[in-house]
């Protein structure tokens, strides 16, 4: 497959952007010593369905399709690799490996821009919301009050739900692109969206409030009989140490966190 | 940006014209633009999308034109660590971009 043949890669990507199927696209970017691959060639390897294309060796082809599908399921997230490919057909990631005369494959996650749940449209909602927004996550907004649950509070969000939260959150498609911030108006709210929230495959759940506070919610849900490892995947106390006091630095607090887990880095200085 | 030019390949493939896409394939060290980035080239030379600023575009800029003509993709190896006079080359990593004709 050729980009410049058919509209068939571009039909493919957009329609992920879109909230369709994943996909990822593998290119031979460079043949190395293995001449017989075909340069530029595409493989399109979506999330279930079948795959397309071919860089014109079997093998090889089967070992790009496996490694892009452990692409789709990467946590942290990788949205552009490369791969290198040896004389011996072994693929693997490793720059470091690498050498001149291997083959080089770039692979390109395309999916639905992040989403970012805000449960809760009090101070710190608004202002999670306003720097997910700004971050380039799709924004949705749950509040059961219709004062702090509506467009005009939050004209940045592309979903603004009012109602039940426990209830608005069962009504959403969940996957690992989903990132949860429990921020509600009070603990009662939050276990509410927390029991609701946990077991769906969301990419993260933070939940604010104290050490003290939080530990009892967790408590709770643990007596329930959810098991310890889902509830210690919960990030709570919510956010990155920063000292953050107010709505709009915990916003940052907890944005830093997402992307820090996201990018699977560890948040400490880079001048340390 | 993305949107932009994938609706102007679009367009291109409607009137029969070319396009070069470079597109950021890997990094390493302090670079412009990161994986993924992606710059798309029209047949009169001018483009949309940056894969850097000057850093290293012009070499870029130059294979995307001769992928234009030819069709044959490339990929581009721009290495910033090497300070060129009357340059500060405030970069200092070296990137991939990988070069391809998407529209024929």
């Amino acid at each position: 497959m050729n980009f410049s043949k058919k509209t068939i890669v571009l039909d493919a990507i957009e329609n992920a952007i879109a909230g369709g199927e994943s996909i990822v696209i593998a290119t031979l970017i460079s043949s190395g010593q293995l001449n017989h691959l075909t340069l530029g060639a595409k493989i399109l390897v979506p999330k279930s369905s079948e795959v397309n294309g071919s860089f014109g060796d079997q093998k090889v082809d089967e070992l790009v399709i496996s490694a892009a599908r452990e692409l789709h399921d990467s946590q942290p997230r990788i949205n552009v690799g490369t791969a290198y490919l040896n004389a011996e057909k072994q693929l693997h990631f490793r720059i470091g490996k690498s050498t001149n005369s291997d083959a080089e494959i770039m692979f390109q996650l395309w999916e639905q821009p992040l989403r970012l749940i805000v449960v809760g449209g009090g101070h710190v909602g608004l202002a999670v919301a306003t720097l997910g927004d700004f971050l380039g996550f799709s924004v949705t907004v749950i509040d059961d009050r219709d004062d702090f649950a509506n467009r005009d509070r939050f004209p940045m969000a592309d979903e603004v739900r009012c109602g039940n939260v426990g209830v608005e959150i069962d009504a959403l498609q969940i996957d690992n692109t989903s990132h949860f911030v429990l921020v509600s108006r009070g603990h009662l709210q939050d276990e509410l969206a927390l029991r609701t929230a946990l077991g769906k495959g969301a990419g993260y759940i933070g939940m604010i409030g104290s050490k003290r506070r939080t530990k009892t919610v967790i408590d709770h849900l643990s007596e329930e009989g959810y098991s310890s490892d889902e509830l210690a995947g919960v990030s709570t106390p919510i956010g990155l140490s920063i000292g953050a006091e107010t709505p709009e630095e915990i916003a940052l607090s907890v944005m830093a966190e997402i992307i820090m887990l996201r990018r699977g880095a560890f948040g400490e200085r880079l001048s340390s | 940006m993305t949107a932009e030019i994938f609706a102007e390949i679009r367009e291109a493939i409607s009137q029969g014209e070319p396009r070069v896409l470079a597109t950021v394939a890997n990094t390493r060290g302090s670079t412009p633009r990161k994986s993924g980035a992606v710059m798309l080239l029209r047949p009169d030379g001018t483009f949309m999308g940056t894969i850097g600023g000057g850093c290293g575009e012009s070499e870029v800029w130059q294979d995307a034109m001769d992928t234009m003509a030819d069709g044959i993709p490339r990929l581009t190896v721009v290495d910033l660590t090497e300070p060129i006079d009357g340059d500060d080359k405030i970069c200092g990593g070296v990137m991939e971009i990988f070069v391809e004709r998407v529209v024929d």
